[in-house]
């Protein structure tokens, strides 16, 4: 028989490296000949959007377009360390360390601006970047600066738990519908609602791509992904037996983006890489118990499991009747 | 030993002496470097390495360079760059379907072969056209709406002519 369930998951999650662990990430700016803003951060790109997001928040700044940015990162000659691309940090740690040198980088350029005009007796003269560079090369300044960030955390005191371990947090909320078949055990979720809270959303097509990829990472956790160490000895070691979901296996999600401004956090944002992934799992199996009456207690909720808590639960409701 | 052979590659004819027991994915990267066609599994399991063989998509991990012959072979390069973009390449951009992009060339190929056949597919058929090119990062959901707008895109552009 098909029985179908809803059900809720909440979390917190601390972002950064955290418990007062040094955090840090540094960044240099420049105005080069061409008028272009580069931007020299170690930030790392693997596709969650950092490259971009720093970009807007360095265009955001400078008061430019987009495309005056040019910005260059992962490479350890000339960028300047921005810690690792963990602990859903870059937007969060790197993006206040754009935002600083960018401030910087802008008072700089002001000033050389007020000296051409003066020197020149223009005062309502509007210059572009690139005549800004030509003046500052003039003025014998090099427009270029550089600043850093370090999230605020302390370690925690053992004796009474105070303290900042994390800072910022960030909290989600997801809704998940599913099927289960109590014959097969199989679990199919149907619908997904998540809400997430971002701080402030800088590029809100990316942060869709991430919560829609990290509950499918969250889902797959729940219900397929198994590593099944045998004596230190992965068993799964291929596709073929280490299941992750594929389009079929994905219900469509509805993403809510909360805004609650973070005050520490570049224009606001704090970062969600990780936390998109978590509420996935209580909701499913919050879910399932509302579907069947079985509190899941090991991952994954494989269907040979569900089928075996199935049938423990009638056992012991059939001895509760008799 | 190598042998001749001869197929089309992108619209272009090639003949040439090769070791036809060569994979074809080794083919096109290590001989052609024709690098677009990713190597994930090598087991045929997530579609990274998919190019499309006389209309049908296919993991060229499992395909020998001697099963080719005569055919029709299209891979990633074979639909456009950066300067002639194809409509499917631009509504992957515009719906921001892409987050690493390891399994993209992939799903693009199985993406066009859906779309060579059937022209207006709803969301099951594109979802089973893409159910054997596996996706880490992005859930499916933006590449699922990127070859829908890609469909409506093509759909309009055949209109015009």
């Amino acid at each position: 028989m098909k029985k179908r369930g809803k059900g809720i998951g909440a979390t917190f999650y601390g972002t950064g490296y955290g418990n007062g662990f040094p955090d840090v990430s540094n960044c240099e700016v420049e105005l080069n000949c061409q008028g272009k803003i580069v931007v020299y951060t170690g930030a790392t790109e693997v596709g969650q959007g950092a490259k971009t997001v720093l970009s807007q928040i360095a265009a955001e700044v400078m008061g430019v377009d987009l495309d005056s940015i040019v910005l260059v990162c992962e490479d350890t000659c000339c960028t300047p360390d921005a810690g690792t691309a963990a602990a859903s940090r870059q937007t969060y740690n790197t993006g206040n360390g754009v935002r600083l040198a960018c401030i910087k980088l802008k008072e700089m350029i002001k000033k050389v601006e007020e000296n051409h005009k003066r020197v020149k007796g223009l005062p309502d003269e509007i210059l572009t970047m690139k005549e800004i560079y030509e003046a500052s090369r003039a003025q014998a300044i090099i427009l270029k600066a550089r600043d850093s960030f370090t999230a605020c955390t302390s370690t925690m005191d053992e004796e009474n738990g105070q303290g900042s371990p994390y800072w910022p947090y960030t909290f989600s909320c997801y809704a998940v519908e599913v099927e289960v078949d109590t014959e097969t055990g199989r679990i199919e979720v149907l619908n997904a609602y998540c809400a997430q809270d971002v701080g402030k959303a800088i590029n809100p097509v990316l942060i869709e791509g991430q919560i829609e990829g990290g509950f499918a990472m969250g889902m797959s956790w729940t219900l397929y992904e198994d590593l099944n160490l045998n004596q230190g000895i992965i068993k799964n070691n291929n596709f073929s037996k280490y299941i992750i979901p594929t389009s079929m296996d994905m219900p469509d999600i509805c993403s809510i983006i909360v805004e609650d401004e973070e005050s520490t956090g570049p224009y606001g944002a704090k970062g969600i890489g990780e936390p998109v992934m978590l509420a996935a799992m209580p909701a499913i199996l919050n879910a399932i118990h509302d579907a069947v009456g079985i509190r899941v207690t090991k991952l994954p909720a494989s269907p040979d499991y569900i089928v075996k808590k199935i049938q423990e639960l009638d056992k012991s409701n059939l001895i509760e009747r008799k | 030993m190598k042998e001749k052979i001869c197929f089309t590659l992108n619209n272009k004819y090639l003949s040439i002496d090769a070791d036809l027991s060569m994979r074809l994915i080794d083919f096109l990267r290590d001989e052609l470097r024709l690098t677009g066609t990713k190597e994930g599994c090598s087991q045929g399991e997530c579609g990274a390495c998919t190019v499309i063989i006389d209309g049908k998509t296919a993991n060229s991990c499992l395909v020998l360079l001697g099963q080719i012959e005569g055919a029709h072979i299209t891979t990633i390069e074979g639909l456009g760059d950066e300067n002639n973009i194809h409509p499917i390449q631009q509504a992957f951009i515009e719906e921001g379907a892409v987050q690493c992009g390891y399994c993209i060339p992939g799903m693009v190929l199985s993406a066009k072969a859906l779309l060579d056949k059937n022209c207006g597919p709803d969301k099951e058929y594109i979802k089973r056209a893409i159910s054997g090119n596996l996706c880490r990062c992005t859930g499916y959901k933006k590449i699922e709406k990127a070859i829908q707008r890609a469909s409506e895109k093509m759909k309009e552009a055949e209109n015009d002519d």
